[in-house]
């Protein structure tokens, strides 16, 4: 088992090289300057040009600005080129706002996938097996900010919930319950949001594959021991259709960046999807590759834990 | 006792009645159509084509029946089914069907007629961009599936290196150099197959085993490229490329293509890897058939059907891109409508006119719902394991 | 002629009682549109501590008859269209679910097909057996993890207390099916239904396993319905036979009587075909056609199309069953006109 945890790890640090040097290459090859350099800028002068160029090295050839690039980045020491924070420091705060509506999204998707999966596969063709099918295709479908126009106009209007951003602007309450209870209102609706479209995928997921292992010999086995219909649901088939679940759950680690680019942009969430997206306006390479790098990092965590969880969970796999 | 069918008639007497014969697909057509949600989509979507095709030549050219770029600014914001203001427009300018059907725009634009010229878009866009992918994710696939064990060696790698380097060479403008290194290229490939072919005797090989050297199998390159893929969040890299890039509706299908062939990648070497073990491929090796006929005419149709599932539900998401795109200013650029920038413009003017934000708003949720009902209706036909019986 | 032929459709019910009493039970399949008649009214009893087999091609219900048994049919698309399955006279039927649940494993158990599949592969086979008997039984864990071992060594498993420990996919089929045959005699049932047991296994392990079957039932005498389609197995073990063709019963008797001298066509088929009744140069002989599809079965005899003794009153009428004496009934009036046992006074009539 160490071992091929061994080969694993070994095997994402050279995956982690070839997406740090991917990610650097189609930044650099794409055509155009970025922003602090603009050379169609009348205030840039054809010194400052020549400065800027040498302090970030984009004189130098690519593999040396590779280098140094992934030292400064490693070092904690690279800089933005739109505000001259240091990137580390920026994604930090910015990973902080983004937290809370992750965690939050993320509960509230996994808790509320699995029953409606277990429940629909359960009773098989029924009411309510069709119409959790057809409000998931719906929230896939949807696009996700049309969906957020919806939701907005119809809490809005109802129930006067502020929506926009992460508090209150001017909120003046002191004490912690007030604007506690803010903070969660102004959560409540992006959080939704970001579970909508994760409920929909999971659960039709958690349902297919409690069926798939309803169908299967053993179960008929449990049920002709004489066992009860629960033991045989929730003890036998549960265990098995839970397994591929327990590998997700390491992959979810990475959503932490990923789809929310749209939900915070709307919502004027400053989160860190907003932040790389306001990245990519303003061609910040230096917070544009860190973002990118703290992702693939995260993903390669988030596969590892799934390989471990699953060696763990299903007795087949020992490694 | 009487033997009826279900319709009550009875059999002929002392006759043996045959078990209807049907091929594959009349056995799925037949279980697809039992799913009333599947064929509606399939349905919807068949609607949405011809509207697409129709769209085109209706709005297409310098006098189009519908003409969705015509700016009518007296006639901004507008809401459906309002009738046009005769006395301050002239003649051309009036919409074809006497009224504005979906209203009109911040500029005046006929929503309607943009309607029709986007959803070509979305249908390109959608078709495109996963034809790309399946195309990419079958031939990787299908070679880490198949050919997965065969080792990519030393040589190999030099070839490649100075065939590609040669190439670059001789685009960018230094032609003698580059030239040398494409020859070079070519030299140790045709050692390489030589050493291949003999098998390890004979003069060339011995004298060159360096080149022989095993690095790494076919498969791990694949899957290796297939992780490395994976690790980019997909929109975030899609966004990134499209705004670098100069905006043009074939730079997004391309790089829409290009993010998602890893699904489909791994379904088809999954399949492969299990089917290339099965009887009737050894079979047909046996009876001599050629690799390349074993892997189109035999392993492929039975591999194709999660791929196929994946194409349709990523025509889908596809289309939700490309409307996400849109959305944040990146997508296809004006003045060519797409439901994705109408939805765009319709953001500033939410609660003056919502229906800016609503009619794409549903016509992107029914087509796409479409095709997700079309792909799950698909994946439960075909998937065997999910079926009743 | 016809009224006065010692003709029964239900087999004659003996004093004490049959422990297992199937009679003229219909199980359909909806699908697509079309009726499956997997079962088209099949009667069959075990008696306490008999071995009966049940005999047939595949498709032709044995299986499904099984599983109605203990309820196992899976409603929809099956249907149960009529009939009764008396067990110790109560109708399994007509039961509710709770009851049949405790009877499933405890009087009555089921060993499946397919020992690679049937064990679940997240819990140890301990745990497994151990959770069949404390389903039952009101016993410590300890008690029955002692049973648990106990049961592993009668099924001829070497250190059960390590192989207890082990998950399914680390036995073989062989040793995977003993397990199931362990787990099916954990609370002692009266009755063991065996569907194929050894259809899944090699040759060699097959033979184990029936010497297994033998020796269980001699130590604890239970009843066994065993299920099969190879006549082999069948001269090996069984007291009876049933043979099933197309969802109903064609002939049934005692062992010797029916492989002496069959009485249907169909068991004479079965029985031609076996490759021991073949002289060694000669062709093998195998039955002419195919079993027909469960939906588009036949007018009359199910077996007519085949039949070499096939005339126009085969075709038009579904026959009853024929009693031949001596327990052994058929299923085929034509034979029944031109054997007609002493027993009865009939004319002969061509």
């Amino acid at each position: 088992m160490g071992a091929f945890l061994a080969r694993s790890a070994i095997q994402k640090f050279i995956t982690l090289f070839f997406v740090s040097v991917i990610s650097f290459l189609i930044i650099h090859l794409a055509p155009g300057e970025p922003s602090q350099i603009d050379p169609l800028n009348p205030k840039f002068t054809r010194e400052v040009l020549e400065r800027f160029r040498k302090e970030f090295h984009l004189d130098k050839p690519l593999h040396v600005q590779y280098l140094y690039f992934y030292r400064d980045l490693l070092a904690g020491r690279s800089v933005s080129w739109k505000d001259n924070r240091p990137v580390l420091k920026k994604i930090y705060e910015r990973f902080l706002n983004s937290l809370p509506l992750f965690i939050l999204g993320t509960l509230i998707t996994w808790t509320l996938s699995f029953p409606v999966g277990i429940h629909a596969a359960i009773r098989r063709g029924s009411f309510y097996d069709r119409s959790t099918a057809f409000l998931a295709y719906l929230l896939i479908s949807i696009p996700g900010f049309f969906f957020a126009y919806i939701l907005i106009i119809f809490v809005v209007t109802r129930f006067h919930v502020p929506v926009i951003g992460m508090a209150t602007f001017g909120l003046s309450q002191k004490g912690t319950l007030i604007p506690l209870m803010d903070r969660v209102w102004h959560l409540l609706l992006p959080s939704v949001l970001f579970a909508a479209g994760g409920i929909a995928v999971l659960s039709r997921y958690v349902r297919n594959q409690m069926l798939e292992v309803e169908g299967q010999d053993y179960v008929r086995t449990a049920k002709a021991k004489g066992l009860p219909a629960e033991k045989v649901h929730y003890r036998h088939a549960l265990r098995n259709a839970l397994l591929p679940f327990v590998t997700m759950f390491g992959l979810i680690l990475p959503g932490l960046l990923g789809g929310s680019i749209i939900i915070e942009s709307f919502f004027s969430w400053p989160g860190m999807g907003r932040m790389a997206y306001e990245a990519i306006l303003a061609r910040d390479y230096p917070v544009i590759l860190t973002v990118n790098f703290i992702s693939a990092i995260l993903v390669l965590i988030g596969t590892f834990i799934s390989d471990l969880l699953y060696m763990v969970v299903d007795p087949r796999i020992r490694l | 006792m009487e033997m009826n069918r279900k319709d009550g008639t009875a059999l002929p007497e002392g006759g043996v009645l045959e078990a209807p014969r049907r091929t594959l697909f009349q056995e799925n057509w037949h279980l697809f159509k039992k799913n009333r949600l599947a064929l509606a989509g399939l349905v919807i979507f068949i609607i949405f084509f011809f509207v697409a095709a129709a769209g085109v030549f209706l709005t297409s050219g310098i006098d189009p029946v519908f003409n969705p770029a015509l700016v009518r600014l007296q006639e901004k914001l507008r809401p459906p089914l309002s009738k046009p203001n005769l006395e301050t427009l002239k003649p051309e300018e009036v919409p074809t069907l006497g009224i504005y059907l979906f209203g009109t725009d911040d500029l005046g634009r006929d929503v309607f007629s943009r309607m029709l010229q986007g959803a070509w878009v979305s249908l390109t866009v959608g078709f495109v961009a996963v034809g790309i992918a399946v195309v990419i994710g079958v031939i990787l696939g299908g070679i880490a599936g198949y050919y997965g064990h065969r080792q990519i060696r030393l040589g190999h790698l030099l070839a490649a290196v100075l065939i590609g380097g040669g190439t670059i060479g001789i685009l960018s403008g230094r032609t003698a150099a580059g030239v040398l290194m494409v020859l070079f290229g070519a030299a140790v490939s045709a050692i390489l197959i030589r050493m291949e072919d003999s098998k390890g005797r004979g003069p060339i090989a011995t004298g060159l085993p360096v080149l022989f050297l095993n690095l790494f199998s076919a498969d791990v390159l694949i899957t290796g490229l297939v992780d490395i893929m994976l690790c980019f969040p997909v929109f975030f890299l899609i966004l990134t490329v499209v705004a670098l890039l100069p905006a043009s509706m074939y730079n997004i299908m391309i790089v829409i293509g290009l993010t998602s062939w890893m699904g489909s990648a791994r379904f088809i070497r999954a399949e492969f890897l299990s089917l290339r073990e099965q009887d009737f491929v050894t079979a047909a090796k046996a009876l001599g058939v050629s690799d390349w006929r074993i892997i189109f005419r035999h392993m492929v149709p039975n591999a194709m059907s999660p791929v196929l599932v994946s194409a349709t539900i990523g025509i889908a998401s596809a289309i939700l891109i490309e409307a996400g795109l849109s959305f944040l200013g990146f997508g296809v650029p004006p003045p060519h409508a797409t439901w994705g920038n109408i939805l765009s413009s319709g953001k500033d003017f939410l609660f003056d006119a919502p229906w800016l934000t609503f009619v794409p708003g549903f016509a992107v949720l029914t087509v796409v719902l479409a095709f997700n009902l079309f792909g799950e209706g698909l994946r439960e036909v075909l998937n065997p394991k999910l079926r009743e019986r | 002629m016809g009224s006065s032929m010692n003709i029964q459709s239900s087999i004659r019910v003996p004093e004490n009682g049959p422990l297992l009493s199937v009679q003229d039970l219909k199980v359909f399949f909806h699908s697509d549109g079309k009726i499956s008649r997997a079962l088209d009214g099949v009667s069959y009893e075990v008696r306490a501590g008999e071995t009966v087999c049940l005999v047939g091609e595949s498709g032709c219900g044995k299986t499904v008859s099984a599983l109605a048994i203990l309820g196992l049919v899976p409603q929809p698309p099956g249907e149960i269209h009529g009939g009764e399955i008396l067990f110790k006279g109560k109708n399994l039927l007509t039961i509710d679910e709770e009851t049949l649940q405790g009877l499933r494993g405890k009087e009555i158990s089921m060993i499946f097909q397919e020992p690679m599949t049937s064990l679940n592969p997240v819990f140890t086979i301990g745990d497994q057996i151990e959770e069949a008997i404390m389903v039952h039984e009101a016993v410590e864990k300890a008690e029955a993890h002692r049973r648990a071992i106990e049961l592993l060594t009668d099924v001829g498993i070497p250190s059960p207390e390590e192989r207890a420990k082990d998950y399914p996919h680390n036995l073989s089929g062989g040793q995977r099916q003993r397990v199931m045959i362990a787990m099916a005699l954990a609370c002692k049932p009266d009755l063991v239904i065996a569907d194929e047991p050894t259809t899944a296994l090699d040759v060699t392990i097959q033979d184990q396993i029936l010497h297994l079957f033998r020796d269980l039932k001699e130590k604890r005498h239970m009843a066994l319905l065993y299920i099969t389609h190879n006549l082999s197995v069948v001269a090996e073990i069984a007291d009876r036979i049933y043979v099933m063709y197309s969802g109903t019963i064609a002939e049934v008797g005692n062992v010797e009587h029916i492989f002496r001298d069959p009485f249907h066509p169909y068991t004479m088929g079965l029985l031609a075909s076996l490759p021991s009744r073949t002289r060694k140069g000669q062709s093998l002989y195998s039955i002419p056609g195919a079993v027909p599809d469960p939906a588009y079965k036949p007018h009359g005899c199910p077996f007519n199309p085949r039949c070499p003794y096939v005339q126009e009153s085969c075709r038009a009428e579904f026959p009853e069953m024929c009693d031949f004496g001596d327990d052994h009934f058929a299923r085929c009036p034509i034979t029944y006109r031109r054997r007609k046992r002493p027993l009865n006074n009939e004319e002969d009539n061509p």
